[in-house]
């Protein structure tokens, strides 16, 4: 289709997710849930990142037989993107997996996965 | 009541800041400045093949040795979190074991798992991969051993030694770099070897080697601590 | 030889279909993975085959991925059944016989004394 270039479609799908998971974050009670949320939230951080950096027309930023070294400036996508997405996952990875650790301790102690019923720090 | 009307409030207008967002973007026609110093004089520079190991590597590898650490951080965090009552008596837990027929199938698999997990990351600088992935593929073969032989032990003390090793390596290779070549974590330590083929581009195939060990070892200790530590009543 | 290998996509792509309107109208989970896993993968492998004799070139590679669609699929779907079996997920009306249970109960009545 002649309409959008695709990166506006990726930054408003990616824009959505943030949506999607900030709902899920502020108005779920179930603590997995609000760790979904935060999922969410992550993804579509990188999607709007790399809808960024995207130009129309071009490929991926690897020098093999597709695109040759001369013309590696004119013919790939910006890589910096790409790298701070990389390093965003391997980051979204180790907090998702300390958010899920503390939701096992809670569970331990309290018998309970709803966020109502952690109110020690609540005046 | 009023906290749900607070809360609907706040996303709306949230929507209208990323409406506005979206309705006034319009994409680059060419790369900027940066993108186009990294696209044009880093595969000559730096030999490596794929552009973006290049710029995580080496051209913004201080970022990369943060988030390294971060994941360090992260790793212990889970370690402290979910520590393990040390009860005097208590040996490995009855797990119920999976059939056979998963058994067999997860030992035929588990070594192609492995083999292209090393293989990513070894070919970070040619081909799309790179350390972070190849280690999150070797730690999901991990993941698929303990899934289908629960009553597997891991070895803790070769993978915390694996996990010391390679991030000690890592900082040592960056420091050769500055006293070798450039300055620190600079790949040109090592010849950059011939473009395109496997023992290229200097230092970046041995830096991403360390830091897909580390990351595997890593990712495969926090996947055995969410292993519940009770056993679980039998039905 | 085209045309042999353009029917032979054809014909997965039928299994493909009857394995989506099978997990749709079977009455309970179990069945519904059964259909699921069996005439998807055939139907995969039909499609990979008829690809492979119209693109002789990538024949090496398709073969590999055929054997690891073989060794995954089914063994994957074995391992949900048992799992859904495991927490009594509910059997349909029309269920006669439950040869899993009987194996359990056999193997539990030998463990008594």
């Amino acid at each position: 289709m002649t309409g959008l270039p695709v990166s506006t479609y990726v930054l408003s799908s990616g824009l959505a997710l943030i949506l999607i998971g900030l709902w899920g974050l502020l108005m779920q009670k179930n603590i997995i849930r609000m760790i979904i949320g935060f999922s969410l939230v992550d993804t579509g951080i990188h999607m709007v990142m790399i809808a960024i950096g995207y130009v129309t027309g071009r490929t991926a930023p690897i020098i093999d037989s597709a695109v040759s070294i001369k013309d590696a400036a004119t013919r790939v996508v910006d890589p910096v993107p790409s790298a701070l997405v990389l390093t965003a996952i391997v980051i979204g990875l180790g907090v998702t997996a300390v958010m899920l650790s503390y939701a096992v301790s809670i569970y331990r102690e309290k018998k309970s996965l709803s966020i109502d019923d952690c109110s020690e720090s609540k005046w | 009541m009023l906290k749900r009307l607070f809360i609907f409030l706040t996303l709306i207008l949230v929507a209208v800041i990323f409406s506005d967002l979206a309705l006034n973007y319009s994409e680059h026609s060419k790369l900027s400045g940066l993108a186009q110093h990294y696209a044009s004089d880093g595969p000559e520079e730096l030999g490596a093949a794929n552009l973006v190991t290049s710029v995580v590597v080496t051209y913004r590898g201080l970022d990369t040795l943060g988030e390294v650490t971060v994941l360090f951080i992260s790793a212990a965090g889970v370690g402290l979190m979910l520590r393990r009552r040390e009860h005097p008596n208590s040996r490995a837990p009855a797990r119920k074991p999976a059939s056979e027929l998963v058994e067999t199938a997860a030992r035929l698999l588990m070594p192609m798992v492995f083999v292209f997990g090393v293989y990513v990351f070894v070919n970070g600088h040619l081909t799309p991969g790179g350390g972070f992935q190849g280690g999150a593929i070797v730690a999901s073969g991990v993941l698929l051993l303990l899934l289908a032989l629960p009553q597997a032990q891991l070895g803790h003390r070769l993978i915390g030694f694996t996990e010391s090793l390679s991030g000690f390596s890592y900082v040592a290779v960056g420091v050769l770099g500055i006293v070798l070549a450039g300055g620190f974590l600079d790949n040109r330590i090592l010849p950059l070897g011939s473009f395109g083929s496997l023992f290229s581009a200097g230092a970046i195939p041995i830096i991403y080697t360390f830091v897909g060990l580390k990351v595997g070892s890593e990712l495969s200790a926090v996947i055995d601590r969410f292993r519940s530590d009770e056993s679980r009543p039998e039905q | 030889m085209e045309l042999f290998g353009s029917f032979t996509v054809l014909t997965g792509s039928i299994f493909l279909f009857s394995a989506g309107l099978g997990v749709l109208r079977m009455p309970d989970s179990y069945n519904r993975i059964q259909t699921g896993t069996k005439a998807s993968t055939l139907g995969t492998i039909l499609v990979l085959t008829g690809l492979a004799i119209l693109h002789p070139a990538w024949t090496w590679k398709l073969l590999i991925l055929i054997f690891f669609i073989l060794l995954t699929n089914p063994v994957s779907s074995h391992a949900l059944a048992r799992a859904a079996h495991a927490i009594h997920v509910a059997e349909a009306e029309e269920t006669v016989v439950d040869k899993l249970e009987e194996e359990e109960n056999n193997a539990h009545a030998e463990e008594q004394p």
